[in-house]
């Protein structure tokens, strides 16, 4: 019975691999070389946990009830911008996604030119676009349901159209093969394939545009946003915690939600 | 009269192999063939360009008439109904919806954006459903199926488009021999009752020599046997299934000893 056994990697000398470990000691350095540029100083982050405790400390305070009403509908407001730019943005990317699908497009041409639209749309973070809508149509939820539109539909088109890229040709081929048209093949076999995938990138989205939405008051596009940045301004911590909370909240509801109709998708309904 | 007339057809691939080196047959309406022959020896091309799967580099097949181009596509497969060995259904729709995805050749796309079919599209689905003995199943779900039951409803499927001809790849090689039992005579109680053509490609040679009205055997992209299953001697499968690498025949003649 050996005592000691020899520790070794799974590689033929039983050491690492010599571009694993250089590829490891390169970000290492970069790391180490960047870091005072952007001003990562772990002398100062140390120094500073007071000031984070002495913060955190004033978060333990009475929520302001009397907030409660005005919170409730700023939170309403902000799910509803959520929801309704989802909504859009599923209806519109599903046959953007179509075009965008190698497999699934009537030409490469329209191939190349719907996947750069869905880039363009997706380049700018919704803050950015945000900015522009609201110069363009004014202050108020409008321009934040436009902005998360846009950006959804240049995430989920891509999301979708790959979704449909990686579906398996054998159904394709036996609805083509009973005389389908076009639209019928994408419709019957390759749609049902790719939904699954698809639900589940639109609650992942769904989550991130909660949560994008929560900041687009920033720039008077609707929202808890404004609250949120005002009440920080203002040292209102007893909104400021209720605010947080309500979020938390919202978020994880969706997270049970998503999980609950993913199961339900992919395993059937329980009959 | 001939439903399907193939003439001096040849299949080039885009990697230069060539799986049909000129094939011209023809196939009598209201028939039971079986294609024979090894692995790699065409059958499934041929078949393939039977419905428009795949296009001849050479050649042309007619069925019923009509001579198979991009043109009448669509029009030829609504007449020609396909059985596949890996079943090729839409394992995330139910079973009726596989079914009913048969009657789409008759039927516009406006209606289908949203999956909507007509009543009489679903009392012909309900109704092969009832002749595959799967009327109980008809709203599960395909992947909850047997492998034998799944091609039943691809056999469903196939019967709900309402073909002249079947043509069915392989149909019984991803099954055990009782469910390929009852799928080979299914196929023969098709063909003689509603007069379908049914044309299969097989590697089973005993079920061919049972079922079949006619034997076709192929080698190496080229007929080299056309017969009934009376005329399928031991030296007919020799010439069939006979191959370049094979230095001695004994391995040959022990494998076809049992088939």
């Amino acid at each position: 019975m050996t005592i000691v056994s020899i520790l070794r990697w799974p590689t033929p000398n039983g050491l690492p691999s010599p571009p694993l470990v250089a590829s490891l000691c390169a970000v290492l350095t970069t790391m180490w070389l960047t870091a005072p540029l952007v001003e990562v100083d772990f002398v100062r982050l140390l120094g500073s946990l007071g000031k984070m405790a002495a913060f955190a400390g004033q978060l333990f305070v009475e929520p302001d009830w009397a907030y409660l009403p005005q919170l409730l509908v700023k939170m309403l407001e902000t799910i509803e911008m959520t929801f309704l730019a989802t909504m859009i943005a599923v209806v519109v990317s599903l046959p953007l996604g179509l075009l965008a699908a190698r497999n699934a497009t009537p030409h490469v041409l329209v191939y190349r030119l719907t996947r750069d639209l869905l880039s363009l749309m997706r380049a700018l973070p919704e803050l950015v676009w945000a900015l522009v809508f609201v110069s363009a149509v004014g202050l108020g939820p409008l321009p934040g349901v436009m902005a998360l539109a846009f950006v959804t539909i240049g995430f989920m088109g891509k999301f979708f159209a790959e979704a449909i890229e990686v579906i398996d040709h054998k159904p394709v081929e036996g609805v083509r093969a009973h005389g389908a048209g076009w639209l019928q093949v994408r419709m019957f076999a390759m749609l049902p394939q790719a939904l699954p995938d698809f639900v589940g990138t639109v609650m992942y989205i769904l989550d991130h545009n909660l949560r994008a939405a929560t900041i687009l008051g920033l720039v008077g596009a609707g929202g808890i946003g404004y609250d949120l940045v005002m009440s920080m301004r203002l040292f209102q911590y007893d909104r400021l915690l209720l605010i947080a909370l309500a979020i938390y909240l919202v978020v994880t509801l969706l997270d049970r939600l998503s999980d609950l109709l993913r199961s339900r998708i992919i395993h059937g309904a329980r009959a | 009269m001939s439903t399907i007339s193939i003439e001096s057809v040849t299949k080039r691939f885009p990697n230069g192999f060539e799986a049909l080196k000129g094939i011209s047959t023809d196939i009598a309406a209201g028939s039971f063939t079986v294609i024979l022959g090894p692995s790699g020896a065409g059958k499934s091309t041929l078949l393939r360009l039977l419905n428009g799967l795949e296009t001849p580099s050479d050649g042309s097949v007619t069925i019923d008439g009509e001579t198979l181009e991009k043109a009448t596509l669509r029009k030829m497969r609504s007449s020609v109904a396909m059985v596949f060995q890996q079943f090729n259904l839409v394992e995330r729709l139910s079973v009726v919806t596989n079914v009913l995805t048969g009657r789409l050749a008759h039927r516009s796309w406006v209606g289908s954006v949203f999956y909507l079919f007509r009543n009489e599209d679903m009392d012909i689905a309900q109704e092969t459903l009832a002749r595959v003995g799967l009327t109980d199943k008809a709203w599960s779900r395909v992947d909850k199926l047997s492998g034998g039951q799944q091609q039943r409803v691809g056999i469903a499927r196939a019967l709900a488009q309402r073909p002249k001809v079947i043509l069915a790849d392989e149909p019984v090689a991803s099954l055990d021999p009782v469910a390929s039992e009852e799928i080979m005579g299914l196929l023969r109680e098709i063909c003689d009752r509603d007069g379908i053509t049914v044309v299969v490609n097989l590697h089973q040679v005993d079920l061919a020599r049972r079922f079949a009205d006619r034997i076709i055997g192929m080698n190496s992209g080229k007929i080299v046997f056309d017969g009934s299953p009376k005329h399928m001697t031991q030296s007919v499968m020799r010439t069939i299934y006979q191959r370049e690498d094979i230095e001695d025949d004994n391995s040959l003649d022990l494998a076809l000893a049992y088939a």
